[in-house]
């Protein structure tokens, strides 16, 4: 009897056991992704990254209005909206990459082993600070523009190679550009890591000049 | 009565295996209930007003996201009344709105592929985690490999892929254009459906996502599509520091 009470509370006892080490080890390997599992840090980065958006978007849409309100005056006034269109169409080949353009931003020299896969990361890194418009040496990126690599180390732009050492230049806000580039952390901090070898350095440039692209969306 | 020294070992040896279990249930009970309080003080003393912040500024750009779409079909509205006025504007009109197909800022329907990208499901070891999950740069890499197949418009759970989108990462989130997504993911691209297919089935490409979604069961999968929709870019142009020259 005795002997037998024994064994059942072992045996209780141990299931228990069993049952917290599963659920011990479970909430080990469940990733989660909820937002609020993340950390204040973590939350304070994407506040700021929505607030710059959000801002953007104010900014455009208070534009937006002042053109619309000129446009239909200038209809009422018989003289045709010819200024809004033409204004509208300068700003969608900027945005397409279809025209040359100027302006202030930074430039990101590499010097070194890169490959196709960090120049795609530091495009998206770039456009992520602001980027307006990108250019790799001389072949400027545009919204289908696709990254590749050739069997003797140069790398791709819309199948154009290019060759290093690599200057990638952004128009945009410098500063901004230039903190989301450099900040501890960042893409450009991660890439001295796993590039040994490789040069990288950012500058703020007053002007730059990019071409347009080499060959026009169709 | 008092017990022989064989019983007495026989009582001690059941006392130590019911203690070495006890102790060791004691302290997995306190692990897992200092884990949980831990999170839960974190919870309560930061992240609650920032969460709050972030949801409020995520549904305030979505408002903004509409106002700006009305006042562009507006300007598109008077545009288009002011071509019937005059050739000249007529014909900047259609090269507005053939430039707006080509930036991204109209609808597109066609034919092409879809590629679903998502967590592991299932339990899968601690250390390899991390290889088990999507990260914001397979997806940059599925959109590189899509436009090197020969898409024409991508959209990533509805979200289009312009020329100033970026996929962010900021913690487990990650942000297209502004909109906070989280995994599954659905990648609609419309393009010529079998340079597409040749394009993520070449097995020198998209290596590293294929090896994880053959080990460590990463979701990955790529499939014909008909019929696809995909959404015009709704943020804004930004277009600031940039002049035509």
């Amino acid at each position: 009897m005795r002997s037998n009470a024994g064994v059942i509370a072992v045996t209780v006892v141990a299931l228990f056991l069993g049952v917290l080490v599963v659920t011990q080890i479970q909430a080990q390997d469940v990733y989660s992704r909820s937002l609020q599992l993340e950390t204040p840090v973590s939350l304070t980065t994407l506040i700021a990254n929505l607030s710059e958006r959000n801002n953007a978007i104010k900014e455009e849409i208070l534009d937006l209005r002042h053109r619309t309100d000129t446009a239909r005056e200038a209809i009422a006034s018989g003289k045709g909206s010819l200024t809004e269109g033409e204004r509208q169409l300068g700003q969608l080949r900027v945005f397409a990459g279809m025209s040359a353009v100027s302006g202030a931003g930074i430039t990101v020299r590499v010097d070194g082993a890169f490959d196709e896969r960090a120049l795609s990361d530091l495009v998206n890194e770039l456009r992520n600070a602001g980027a307006e418009a990108i250019a790799i040496n001389t072949a400027r990126v545009g919204p289908r523009t696709h990254f590749g690599a050739t069997t003797d180390h140069a790398l791709t732009v819309d199948t154009v190679a290019v060759r290093g050492p690599w200057q990638v230049r952004a128009v945009g806000s410098p500063e901004v550009m230039y903190v989301a580039m450099t900040r501890t952390g960042g893409i450009i901090g991660q890439f001295q890591l796993i590039y040994k070898g490789t040069r990288f350095d950012v500058s703020k440039e007053s002007v730059l000049d990019l071409p347009a692209l080499a060959t026009p969306l169709r | 009565m008092t017990a022989t020294p064989a019983a007495d070992r026989t009582r001690l040896a059941h006392s130590l295996v019911l203690l070495i279990p006890a102790v060791l249930f004691g302290l997995l009970v306190s692990i897992q209930w200092r884990t949980q309080s831990e999170r839960n003080e974190l919870t309560v003393r930061y992240n609650t007003p920032l969460l709050d912040a972030a949801k409020a500024l995520q549904n305030e750009q979505s408002s903004l996201k509409v106002q700006l779409a009305d006042l562009r079909a507006e300007l598109d509205r008077i545009q288009a009344s002011a071509s019937t006025q005059s050739g000249a504007a007529k014909d900047l009109q259609v090269r507005i709105d053939d430039l707006k197909t080509l930036a991204g800022l109209n609808e597109r329907t066609g034919d092409g592929v879809t590629i679903t990208l998502d967590d592991a499901r299932g339990s899968v070891a601690a250390k390899d985690i991390e290889k088990s999950i999507c990260h914001n740069t397979d997806l940059t890499d599925i959109v590189n490999q899509a436009w090197r197949g020969g898409a024409e418009a991508i959209a990533i759970n509805g979200e289009r892929i312009v020329g100033s989108s970026s996929i962010y990462c900021v913690g487990s989130t990650i942000m297209v254009n502004g909109t906070l997504m989280s995994p599954p993911f659905s990648v609609a691209v419309i393009g010529p459906q079998n340079e597409l297919l040749a394009s993520f089935d070449d097995p020198t490409q998209l290596k590293d996502i294929k090896q994880r979604r053959d080990v460590y069961g990463l979701g990955f999968r790529v499939s014909r599509a008909s019929g696809l929709r995909v959404p015009p870019y709704r943020g804004a142009l930004n277009v600031r520091y940039a002049t035509p020259r």
